[in-house]
């Protein structure tokens, strides 16, 4: 039984002339347990779908399953509940509270559900020493590194021991250290048995992955399944497609080895940031890289 | 549960005390509100203690009547003659005949009228205004239990004569002396000497009460002739031989009154307490009407909590939109931004209640009044501000609750 099933799942923003296709059609069926990473270029409609898939928000056409369940229709009350017990959020920019010490913002969710407040204490405890950081318990979340916030972002998103973790780009702010500290994390946590979407614009991160989703202009483009360990093969090709140097570069005769100087890591940071930040240059490259 | 509700109290707690000054200015016109209302209305109370406890003091078998009929009464048209010893206000007035009536009726011990008498005594040349002058009974200091430690009040025997006898401050006013007996002063072209000075009256402030100890007494027959035999009595005070017989008396005074009245209900019979009640009724009205003012102040306090939700409401858009996105449902997300502005309301009120206590101090301290403040009255000021909290925090925490979480989650 697939954890979750999306039939021809549409999303629209917008009316008349200005309608956005966020998503179009959409089928997805992800199985419990699968460690699925979404790529695609900004605006393709990855994080509408985590949204979606999420609870956070609801398909304008189209039937979603989770568990098994419809829940595009579901009312505000009990997608929030949906959200609390079966969902975990990792976010980008990490999202704690800013005013709550890192304790209490691994226990909101249990808050939330009505936990006495010794056992969500207790709770959070646990998870944050899962996390590698019962040091940090009163620490406010501005005395983190971004490492570390993410960490207990992902404490918080485990407490209340969800089925599904989604994280949208979890290591998008982070330096490649952090980055693998939190995949590393998110991996272990794969062990245990939770299904985890995460969406990247890292090829290098689909080694964490069992399965790659390629997405393009509100569609599934490719989907792949791939080993742990190994970068998924399409992901590869894109990898290598993307221009590591700028148009000023060329410009001022900086080459590709002066910016990557060999390392691997430090080379797929690169490739990231120019994913992320050359929008323009790296849609091609991506599209091409997916045409392939 | 109660730990769940603990949990959120203190986020709410966390959440003022974020932003400290913001709150404390919103706390403000609440503060404000608290205070008027509480200290107006612990005035009125004060004020109306102090004469139930003047008139107690004149005994519970003390008759007052006055004219008007204070029973059926529509709707204040016979304001004034609610007033006890309300004399200059009254549209109708008591005649001598009306006193004749009431010493006539049996077990009635001692009556004494009170008829005020316009005009400015002088003395070695200076006028003094602002002095009343009451044309009474030898009976007046036994029927008010008051006493004259300087000379004596006039008799019986001397109800002709041009004797008076005044209060403390009209010996101090008047004469510039503590004990001026023996002087004499004009009045109405007469010459009157003073026979005695009274004891402190115990006066309350802001009490439709005339001011005795600065009221010059002088025989009700000289009275009368000052004012062409037509001295109007806006109060007769009078004591039955025996305290057991008062009710009795009461009724008799009554049905006599209403015979030679042609059976018309003009005037009032009362016993000691239905007079506190009738001298209350317009301080009442005045005390509803001021703390009634006073209430805007906390509308308009409850207006700027409204505004300082909604204002915190949209910066704090981000932080709503995490929370619903971990689980929290519209209806957690209303409680908790229901709970904010009611603490904030709440706090304002327990400051203002505390503030107006300080009030009351400074206020026996250096006024004459003596305000008097209940424990009710403090439970119900904090329960009224909780209530403009939770009455004005509705649209805010609505507006929060009912906000899509995607929308609220881009919101920086």
């Amino acid at each position: 039984m697939p954890i979750i099933e999306l039939t021809s799942v549409s999303k629209l923003f917008g009316f008349g002339d200005a309608t956005n296709i966020a998503l179009d059609e959409v089928s997805l069926t992800i199985e419990p347990g699968e460690f699925v990473a979404v790529m695609g270029p900004s605006g393709c409609g990855k994080s509408t779908l985590m949204n979606i898939i999420g609870m956070l928000d609801r398909p304008t056409h189209g039937s979603y399953k989770l568990n098994d369940r419809e829940s595009s229709k579901l009312r505000a009350g009990r997608r929030a509940r949906i959200r609390r017990d079966m969902v975990g959020f990792i976010f980008q920019s990490f999202n704690l509270l800013p005013r709550l010490t890192v304790l209490e913002n691994v226990t909101l969710p249990l808050v939330y559900k009505g936990m006495s407040a010794a056992h969500r204490v207790k709770l959070a405890s646990n998870m944050l020493e899962r996390v590698g950081l019962s040091d940090r318990e009163f620490y406010f979340p501005r005395h983190l590194s971004g490492g570390q916030t993410q960490c207990v972002a992902i404490a918080r998103a485990l407490v209340n021991n969800p089925k599904l973790i989604i994280a949208d780009e979890p290591t998008g702010n982070l330096d490649s250290a952090a980055s693998r500290l939190v995949m590393e994390l998110l991996s272990e946590i794969h062990k245990t048995g939770n299904t985890i979407l995460f969406v990247t614009h890292n090829p290098e991160l689909t080694r964490y992955a069992t399965r790659v989703v390629y997405m393009h202009d509100g569609r599934i483009v490719h989907d792949e399944q791939t080993a742990i360990g190994e970068i998924a093969a399409t992901a590869r090709k894109v990898m290598y497609t993307i221009p590591t140097t700028t148009e000023e570069d060329d410009l001022a005769g900086v080459s590709v080895l002066m910016k990557v100087r060999g390392d691997s890591s430090a080379k797929v940071r690169a490739a990231g940031k120019k994913t992320t930040k050359n929008s323009s240059k790296g849609k091609k490259s991506t599209k091409k890289g997916t045409k392939k | 549960m109660s730990s769940v509700a603990r949990g959120e109290l203190k986020m709410a707690i966390a959440a003022i005390r974020a932003n400290r000054w913001r709150s404390l200015l919103t706390m403000v016109g609440i503060i404000i509100g608290i205070v008027s209302v509480v200290t107006v209305v612990g005035i009125g109370e004060g004020v109306k203690q102090q004469i139930a406890s003047q008139l107690g003091q004149f005994g519970k078998d003390l008759i007052t009547i006055i004219p008007g009929d204070i029973h059926n009464q529509t709707s204040g048209a016979n304001f004034a003659g609610t007033n006890l010893f309300s004399g200059p206000t009254s549209q109708f007035s008591l005649s001598a005949q009306d006193l004749r009536t009431i010493q006539r009726v049996p077990h009635v011990a001692a009556t004494a009228p009170l008829s005020q008498i316009s005009g400015k005594p002088s003395f070695d040349g200076h006028t003094v205004s602002g002095i009343t002058v009451i044309g009474t009974s030898p009976d007046f200091p036994k029927i008010l239990n008051q006493k004259v430690p300087e000379g004596a009040f006039f008799t019986n025997n001397e109800t002709d004569e041009n004797a008076a006898v005044i209060g403390k401050s009209v010996a101090q006013r008047l004469f510039q002396e503590d004990a001026p007996l023996g002087m004499s002063f004009e009045f109405r072209g007469r010459t009157m000497v003073v026979r005695g000075v009274f004891n402190d009256f115990s006066n309350v402030p802001l009490s439709p009460v005339a001011n005795f100890d600065n009221t010059i007494f002088v025989p009700f027959d000289v009275a009368s002739k000052l004012a062409n035999n037509a001295a109007p009595i806006y109060t007769v005070l009078v004591k039955p031989d025996d305290p057991t017989r008062t009710k009795a008396t009461i009724k008799n005074i009554n049905s006599d009154l209403l015979r030679t009245h042609g059976g018309q209900q003009d005037f009032s019979v009362l016993d000691e307490k239905q007079a506190v009640s009738s001298t209350s009724h317009v301080l009442d009205l005045m005390t509803k009407l001021i703390a009634g003012i006073a209430g805007i102040s906390l509308l308009v306090g409850g207006v700027g909590i409204m505004n300082v939700m909604l204002v915190s409401v949209t910066e704090r858009m981000h932080e709503i939109g995490v929370r619903k996105a971990i689980g929290a449902t519209n209806r957690q997300i209303w409680r908790q931004f229901m709970l904010e502005s009611s603490v904030l309301s709440g706090v304002g009120g327990v400051i203002g209640v505390l503030l107006s206590l300080l009030v009351d101090v400074l206020l026996h301290a250096y006024t004459d009044l003596k305000p008097s403040i209940s424990w009710q009255a403090m439970v119900v000021a904090t329960l009224v501000s909780v209530a403009v909290g939770v009455l004005f925090g509705t649209a805010p925490a609505l507006k929060a609750a009912r906000k899509d979480p995607i929308e609220a989650l881009r919101h920086e």
